[in-house]
Parts: C-alpha cells; sequence; structure tokens
C-alpha cells in the first residue's frame, strides 16, 4: 500500500506496464519458471507444470497492473466499493486472465512451440468451488465487470481450505468428497501476510461510567483469531484495471496458548490450534440445516470484521478522515450472511474512533446497501440472541440499540400499533429470541435491492412490505447479469468468433451491440456458420460426455440442459417425470419423438437434503434405464454430468439447445443460468419466475417457452385443496407416470426407493407444483420438439436469443449499481 | 519476563521490557505489579513503549492491576504502541485508563 498520495504520481509512472509480451519473451518466462522455479524440462514437465510456469509468466505484468491501478485509484482520490460475500465462484482464472490481457492466442503459440496443446494445458487448472452456485458466481461476474469498467471496486470473502464437496456417483447415489482444491498451491494467491488482523470473539462485557458520567462497557476476555490476507488479481478486460479479491484464513495467533503450551500439553495446543483454524475450513453447502451453526456465525463475523479492518486501514492511508468515510467507501452486502457489517461498522466508529451514535449512524447508513437473493422465509437468516452474545457481546449490545431506535421511528409514525413493531422488530422474541439479520441489512443500509424485476416486486410486495411503506425510497431492483468476458467470449470462441466477424469485437466490452446481430438471423450464411459453431460445441461436449460418464450421445439430438444446484423449488423433478412421459410414450404408446434428445443434467444437492438427493438417483437411474433400452436409446439419452462447477458449466453452456428454467413461480429468485444459456444460443423452456420474466419479453414468445402457474395462480390453487390429487385423478399421463416411479421400472432392486418422492407429489401436497404444470410443460416440450425439426428456423430463433440477452450482460447490472447506489466514479 | 523498576518521585515507573503482552507472560506480569502495589506503591507508571502486541490475556492483567489499585492510588500508562491502542480502542479500555504520549506526561499528571 503506498501511504502518501504526493509520491503516488511517481510511482503509478514507474509502475506503467511494459508493451505487452511478445511470443518470444513470453517462451523465455515459460522457460524460465519451468526450469528455475519448478526444476523441470521439457522432458518431465506435465500440463500442470506448463499451466503453473505459463501463470507465473504473466503473473508478473499482472501484477505490475494491479499496483498501478491502485495507485491511480489514490491519486484520483477515488471512493471504493468493497463487495462482501461468503462465496465467490470464480472458477479457472488462467484461460479468463489470458482473454482478457489479450495474450491468449500468442500463448496458444508458445504452448505448440513447446510441444503441448494450450487447451491441455487450461485443463489441468483446478477449479476452485469457493461457493454454492449463482449468488456466488453472480459475485465472480461482478467483479470481472467492475475491472473490465475500471469502477475501483474488490471483493472480500473467505479463502475456503474446502471448497463446496466434489460430487461424485456410486451406483446412482450421491456421495461427497473432500475439494481441497489449493493443495497445490495456486499461483494467483498474494498473501499479505503483513496486513493480517487480529479478530476478537467470545469474552464478557464489563460496564462502568467513563470519565463523562456515560456508560461504557469494555469487551474482555476475548479468544482471538488471526486473518490472514490473500489476494487474487481480478484482471478487467484490456489488462489495463486489475483489481483484487482479498480473501481470509484464519489462523491461531503467534501466541496461541503458549500457557498450555508450556505446560507441556502439546496435543491440547494443537487442538485449540485446529479449533481456530477451522474457520476458514470449509464452505457451508447450501440448504444445510441451520441448528447449532456456531461456526457459520463465527465465519460470516470473522470475514466482515477482518474486511471492515482492512477497508478503514486503506481508508486511512489514503489521508482521507474518519468522518469521510462514506464519502469514499461504499460496501455491498451480497445477501444477508455480511449484515454484521452493519453492527461492525457502528462499533468501530463508535467505539474505536469515538464518534457520536449519531454520526456513526448516518456514516453507516451512507456506506452500506443490501442485497436480497431469497423470498423463503426459511431461508433468511436468523442467529439466537444466546449464540450472539456468547460470540460477540458488544455487538449484540449495539444491535438492541441500534434497534431501540429503530423501532422507536416506527411507533412515531404508527402510535399503537404493536403488531407492525413485532413485525418489523430486529430482534425476534418469539418462540425464542432471535435477531433477523435481513431487517438488519435493511435498517443499517441506504439501498435494499432485488435481483430481478419480479423478485424486487415481491420483496417489497410481499417479504418486508411493513419497510417498503417506511422507506419506499431505498428498495430498487438490479437485474443480475453475466460475464461475457467468461461466458462467451472464453467458454464459446467459437461463436464469440463468429460475431467478432460479423460486428467487430466492441461487443466484448458493450454487449448492447450483440442487438446488431439481430438481422443476420434471416441471413443463411451467418445461420449455417452459426449451426456448425454449435455443433462443433456439441461434439466436444459429446467427447466428453463419453469420456466422463461413459455414456454416448448423438450430437445432431437436441441437446436440453438443466445445470443448477438440486433443490425441489428448482424442480429437477418435473424434468425427469417428464423423461419418464416420452419413455413411456415410446415404449408403451408407439409413439415416437418429434426429435432426438439428449436430456442433460448437471449439479449437486446439500448433503443433508434427503430428497435432493434422492431425486439425483432418479434421474440416474431412469439414465441407467433409457440409455441400455434399444426401442428408446437412439431419440432418448439422459445424461447426468458429475461434480457440476464453473468449468463445467463453461463446458455444457455453449453446447446446449434448450435451457430448463423451471422453478415453481416465485421461489427463484433471478437466476444467472438463464442468462449464459440464452447468451449462447440456448432457447429456453421457462415458467414465469425471477429473470425469466425479462429475457421472455426481450427475446418475444416466439423465441421462448414458457408454461406453467404464475405465482399469484400457485397462491389460489394451494388455497383451493390438493391440486395434485386432482391432477393425478384427471391426467392419464401423470397416473402412468406415477405407476412406472412406484413398480420397479427404474428401481427394479428396491420398487419402494422412489416411495418418498410420490409421497410429497401426491401425500404432502405437491408443494412445488409439479404435477399441476406437468401438462403444460409437456405441451411447450412438445412444441419446441417440432421447432427443433425444422433446423433453419431453430437457428433463427438462437441466434434472436444472441442477440436479445444483450441486457443480461453484468456491465449493465454495475452500470446501475454504480450510479444509482454507490455513487462510483472510473478510473481510467 | 523483563521488569526494570525506576523510583521518580512518588512514582514508580515500571517499563515492561518484552515485545508481546499475552498469555505467557501475563500472569507473572500482573503478580509482578500487585506485588507492587501490595508493598506500599501507590502511583505506578507503566512504560509499555516495548510492547507491540497485547492479546486478552495481557488486557486482563492490565485491567486486573487497575482494579487492585482501586481508589487506593493511581496507574498511569505510557508509551502505547499502535498495536496495544489498537486492542484499548477495541476493548474501549483506552476510556478507562490513563495513557499519555511520554513518561514525563504520564508522571506530571
Amino acid at each position: 500500500m503506498i501511504a502518501l498520495t504526493d509520491n503516488v504520481e511517481a510511482m503509478a509512472s514507474r509502475l506503467k506496464i511494459n508493451a505487452q509480451p511478445d511470443r518470444q519473451s513470453l517462451q523465455s518466462a515459460v522457460d524460465y519458471h519451468l526450469e528455475v522455479t519448478l526444476a523441470k524440462s521439457s522432458r518431465n514437465a506435465d500440463p500442470e507444470d506448463y499451466h503453473l510456469a505459463l501463470a507465473l509468466a504473466i503473473r508478473e505484468p499482472v501484477i505490475r497492473a494491479m499496483n498501478a491501478t491502485e495507485a491511480r485509484v489514490i491519486q484520483a482520490g477515488a471512493k471504493q466499493i468493497h463487495y462482501l460475500s461468503m462465496e465467490f465462484l470464480i472458477g479457472r482464472l488462467l484461460a479468463n486472465n489470458l482473454r482478457n490481457l489479450g495474450l491468449y492466442d500468442v500463448c496458444a503459440e508458445v504452448a505448440v512451440d513447446m510441444g503441448v496443446t494450450l487447451s491441455d494445458v487450461l485443463e489441468s487448472e483446478c477449479d476452485p468451488a469457493l461457493g454454492n452456485g449463482g449468488l456466488g458466481r453472480l459475485a465472480a461476474c461482478f467483479l470481472d465487470s467492475l475491472a473490465s469498467m475500471s469502477y475501483p471496486g474488490y471483493g472480500y470473502g473467505i479463502n475456503y481450505q474446502f471448497g463446496l464437496f466434489r460430487q461424485t456417483f456410486m451406483n446412482g447415489f450421491q456421495r461427497e468428497q473432500p475439494d481441497n482444491w489449493a493443495v497445490h498451491g495456486t499461483p494467483w494467491h498474494i498473501e499479505r501476510r503483513e496486513q493480517s488482523s487480529m479478530i476478537p470473539i467470545y469474552g464478557r462485557l464489563e460496564g462502568d461510567l467513563d470519565a463523562a458520567g456515560q456508560y461504557n462497557p469494555h469487551w474482555l476476555d476475548w479468544s482471538s483469531l488471526i486473518g490472514v490476507p490473500a489476494d487474487i488479481p481480478v484482471v478487467g478486460y484490456g489488462g489495463r484495471c486489475v483489481n483484487f479479491l482479498r480473501l481470509y484464513t484464519a489462523r491461531a495467533p503467534a501466541e496461541f496458548d503458549m500457557a498450555i503450551f508450556n505446560d507441556g500439553d502439546y496435543l491440547r495446543a494443537m487442538e485449540r490450534q485446529v479449533a481456530v483454524e477451522t474457520v476458514s475450513k470449509v464452505l457451508y453447502p447450501s440448504d444445510s440445516a441451520e441448528a447449532g451453526r456456531e461456526l457459520r456465525f463465527i465465519q460470516e463475523y470473522f470475514f466482515v470484521a477482518c474486511a471492515m479492518r482492512d477497508i478503514f486501514r486503506r481508508h486511512g492511508c489514503s489521508g482521507h478522515r474518519i468522518d469521510e468515510f462514506g464519502r469514499y467507501n461504499a460496501i455491498q452486502l451480497n445477501d444477508t450472511h455480511p449484515a454484521l457489517a452493519v453492527v461492525e461498522l457502528m462499533r468501530t466508529l463508535v467505539d474505536e474512533h469515538s464518534m457520536s451514535w449519531d454520526a456513526s449512524w448516518e456514516i453507516t447508513q451512507q456506506t452500506i446497501a443490501y442485497t436480497n437473493h431469497t423470498l423463503l422465509p426459511e431461508a433468511l437468516e436468523r442467529w439466537s440472541a444466546k449464540l450472539f452474545e456468547r460470540v460477540l457481546p458488544r455487538h449484540l449490545e449495539i444491535v438492541y440499540e441500534i434497534n431501540r431506535r429503530f423501532l422507536g421511528e416506527v411507533a412515531l409514525r404508527h402510535p399503537g400499533d404493536q403488531a407492525r413493531l413485532e413485525r418489523m422488530s430486529i430482534v425476534q422474541e418469539q418462540p425464542h429470541k432471535q435477531i433477523r439479520m435481513a431487517h438488519l441489512a435493511i435498517v443499517g443500509s441506504h439501498s435494499v435491492n432485488g435481483v430481478a424485476e419480479m423478485h424486487s416486486e415481491l420483496v417489497k410486495s410481499q417479504l418486508v412490505p411493513d419497510f417498503y411503506e417506511l422507506w419506499p425510497a431505498r428498495f430498487n431492483n438490479k437485474t443480475n447479469g453475466v460475464t461475457p468476458r467468461r461466458w462467451l467470449l472464453n467458454c464459446n470462441h467459437r461463436l464469440a468468433a463468429l460475431i467478432s466477424e460479423a460486428l467487430g469485437a466492441k461487443w466484448i466490452t458493450d454487449l448492447g451491440e450483440l442487438l446488431r446481430l439481430e438481422p443476420l438471423a434471416a441471413d443463411t450464411t451467418f445461420r449455417s456458420a452459426f449451426r456448425d459453431a454449435k455443433l462443433k460445441n456439441k461434439t466436444d461436449l459429446a467427447q466428453r460426455v463419453r469420456s466422463t460418464t461413459g455414456v454416448t450421445v448423438d450430437p445432431q439430438s437436441m441437446f436440453d440442459v438443466q445445470i443448477k444446484r438440486i433443490h425441489e423449488y428448482k424442480r429437477q423433478l418435473l424434468n425427469a417425470l417428464h423423461i419418464v412421459h416420452l419413455y413411456c410414450r415410446i415404449t408403451e404408446d408407439n409413439c415416437p419423438l418429434l426429435a432426438p434428445k439428449t436430456f442433460i443434467f448437471s449439479g449437486k444437492a446439500a448433503p443433508g437434503y434427503a430428497l435432493a438427493k434422492l431425486i439425483i438417483k432418479l434421474i440416474n437411474n431412469i439414465a441407467r434405464v433409457v440409455n441400455a433400452d434399444p426401442q428408446v436409446n437412439r431419440s432418448l439419452r439422459v445424461v447426468f454430468y458429475p461434480d457440476y462447477k464453473v468449468s463445467v458449466a463453461e463446458l455444457i453452456v455453449p453446447a446446449a439447445d434448450l435451457s430448463e428454467q423451471i422453478s415453481t413461480a416465485g421461489y427463484e429468485a433471478s437466476g444467472t443460468g438463464n442468462m449464459k444459456l440464452a447468451m449462447n444460443g440456448a432457447l429456453t423452456i421457462g415458467t414465469l419466475d425471477g429473470a425469466n420474466v425479462e429475457i421472455a419479453r426481450d427475446v418475444g414468445a416466439d423465441n421462448i417457452y414458457i408454461f406453467g402457474l404464475t405465482a399469484e395462480q400457485i397462491v389460489q390453487r394451494r388455497q383451493s385443496g390438493n391440486a395434485a390429487q386432482e391432477v393425478y385423478d384427471s391426467n392419464p399421463h401423470v397416473r402412468r407416470i406415477m405407476t412406472r416411479l412406484l413398480d420397479g421400472t427404474f428401481s427394479p432392486e428396491d420398487r419402494g426407493l422412489f416411495a418418498p418422492i410420490a409421497r410429497a407429489l401426491l401425500d404432502h401436497g405437491d408443494h412445488y407444483m409439479h404435477l399441476s404444470d406437468f401438462a403444460d410443460y409437456a405441451r411447450q416440450h412438445e412444441r419446441a420438439a417440432g421447432d427443433y425439426c425444422d433446423s433453419q428456423a431453430w437457428a433463427a430463433r438462437a441466434i434472436i436469443n444472441v442477440a436479445r440477452s444483450a441486457r443480461f450482460s453484468s456491465d449493465r447490472t454495475i452500470q446501475e449499481y454504480a450510479t444509482e447506489i454507490w455513487d462510483l466514479q472510473q478510473v481510467g | 519476563m523483563l521488569l526494570e523498576d525506576v523510583p521518580e518521585g512518588d512514582c514508580l515507573v515500571v517499563s515492561l521490557k518484552e515485545k508481546r503482552l499475552d498469555a505467557v507472560i501475563a500472569a507473572s506480569f500482573r503478580e509482578a505489579l500487585v506485588e507492587r502495589i501490595d508493598q506500599g506503591q501507590r502511583n505506578i507508571v507503566l512504560d509499555m513503549s516495548q510492547v507491540s502486541f497485547m492479546d486478552s490475556s495481557g488486557l486482563g492483567a492490565v485491567v486486573f492491576i487497575l482494579k487492585h489499585l482501586g481508589h487506593r492510588g493511581r496507574l498511569h500508562i505510557c508509551g502505547v504502541t499502535p498495536g496495544v491502542m489498537a486492542v484499548l480502542k477495541l476493548t474501549r479500555m483506552d476510556r478507562v485508563l490513563k495513557t499519555f504520549e511520554t513518561r514525563q506526561a504520564a508522571i506530571a499528571a
């Protein structure tokens, strides 16, 4: 960190990047790292060695650019955005960095010169699974956009030793293996040990009066964690702006339990050390049981506290006053996981900087903004007050004071409305005292946004209507987006090249340019080239499917993909039921498919989510039966691609024809897979849920397959009784599917295996409306299959999807955040 | 643990000649200061200019000494390094402990 702004200009000048490395200098650098750093030669180096050598070779210009970027930001005195997220699903970095640096092609040549292929080298990079899904990937896309648009924006999170588990299948059942992703080290981590932070937890409060007679609580007898940061450079497109993602590892303090150690109890001392370091050991899977997760609470505080200390440190180094904190810093909370930032910022200002409560509160609200990601009441975080008090006694006191003042404001507006106070309180009193983190985040922020238009409306009308009534101007929408660098340029180089040939390369940083593709949907030459690119992508995927799963699939068949976390509301089960329906149509009704189909699934179920894991087993069993049946397998194949992660998505997305976005309406906040797939020329079959609504509006009814009940209709249908039973009674296809689930067709070794699924659908009211939506879903599938038979018309629709995905760039989203929430300026 | 006592008028200046006031030395540090108080020393200036790190145990020892002294005398602290001050501010003990930039100021106060 450069401490004095006077020196910044000279520093910025010194740090200017040298001219783009050429083939010869790159080759020399790779040779050097291979032979000197790694002590290997071309005789014994494997692709992993070449990957490391190449990454180290480009690390130098990346770090120089990162230092130069920081110098420019300080020189400009620019406001900075700090994006706090428990998850950053960053994916592999080398290929993306090479593309963004403009070095991809020259590195491909260097690789050939060295007797390897760049694709093999890139494939050997580990894919860090530091997130569960959409929320974490959104954070990574945002960092890419911030850097590519030259915004001073930084990510803060946890450097999990074990990412989300590695998924394997044993007899079709999901098995979870630990994912020790960085076991061989990573060239992209820059450890900043000198910027470590001491983070206290536990302890007790002791209060007395200070010299001015004011209540003065002291936080005593705490234990401490040390947060050690490591930076991952975030290379913006063009390579000029390189920001960073700062991830923290928990370590025991150096003096850790030396008293125990000195007593000779080495094992006890080491046990305590292991316990401390557990804090950054493992990423919690989504949908895990909420009870008893003290470690998760500590994780949330740990990274928030580390981030806050770092932001204050950098603010101080920039020479700004503390009362200017909100003017120069914005903090975005990615869901409620970092909501403790509200309290930590207040504590820092009031306790450590002796600011008044009112001035501190003004800065806190000015600085913090909150993004909501879920409408599911059960997914809204609440922490028991007992746990809160045990881990963070001083913070709980601050929460109570925030709440006291907030409820006073509500009571003033709504005198005598006790029920409203109870609904809005940050503290839920019954059945036991809990802290509502969403309420804390809303109260402590100047902006609350949803992530798609429909979701943002539901936040206002259903999730927290009282808050919307109180502060209508605070609520807004920022529809998610995805970075076109990773999700088109890098993952689909054939389509990217075709687009660049037609439009030039401006689309890479201005996705609005894609709209100019639309007239080319009618151009037979372009359509032919588009179809050719898609077929090659499908052929690549087919090869990987065969080598990974052993299943042969036909690239000419329609690739129908559903790739996302496995959850009842996302309705992989609806997709599976429909495949059973198609299987029965062929085998029992002698009714062939209009077009051959390959159904491709990929996704992980939370280890403790039994029904989701059973759905995986069902899909795998359906695949086993269908793929082995000669009457069926020429026109129908089913694949469950294991261990879904960013690199798997990058393989499947470019090859998709049909994108399954079939969540129960009202449950998916936005979705981003829907955007990636449309951007790569897949047509969507989906419900009016999340961002599907906006995709449908943009691409037009002829270019999408919308089905199913709306969110409002679902509410009404639930009130009218057991809709699933009615469907079962009236629809013979549904009855047949349910029969096949239970008669052993797909589980000959255990006929009752899938009974829990049947019970959820028929006996427990089918909460997620699989059966109610089935007929409409099957109709739209039939329409899509018919359309697919006209390959020219299908290609035209796919091109229109690509063209009209222009709005779903994360650059657009970040621009909206920057101007409407953060008041952020670009630093050129 | 190394302590150095220097009488200055009615004060006893106690310098802690350690880089870390942590669990390793907190107990012996506390006992040493308590011993001085119990021997009748009432005005103590604690010079912490060589201490760059203090943990919860170290802070606990200082608080214990302050309480042990109570209204019988005064404890002034000088030479507080940034690392130690960060802990005092974090715990709000900076509002309880009387800290001074220099030894002379602590003695004179």
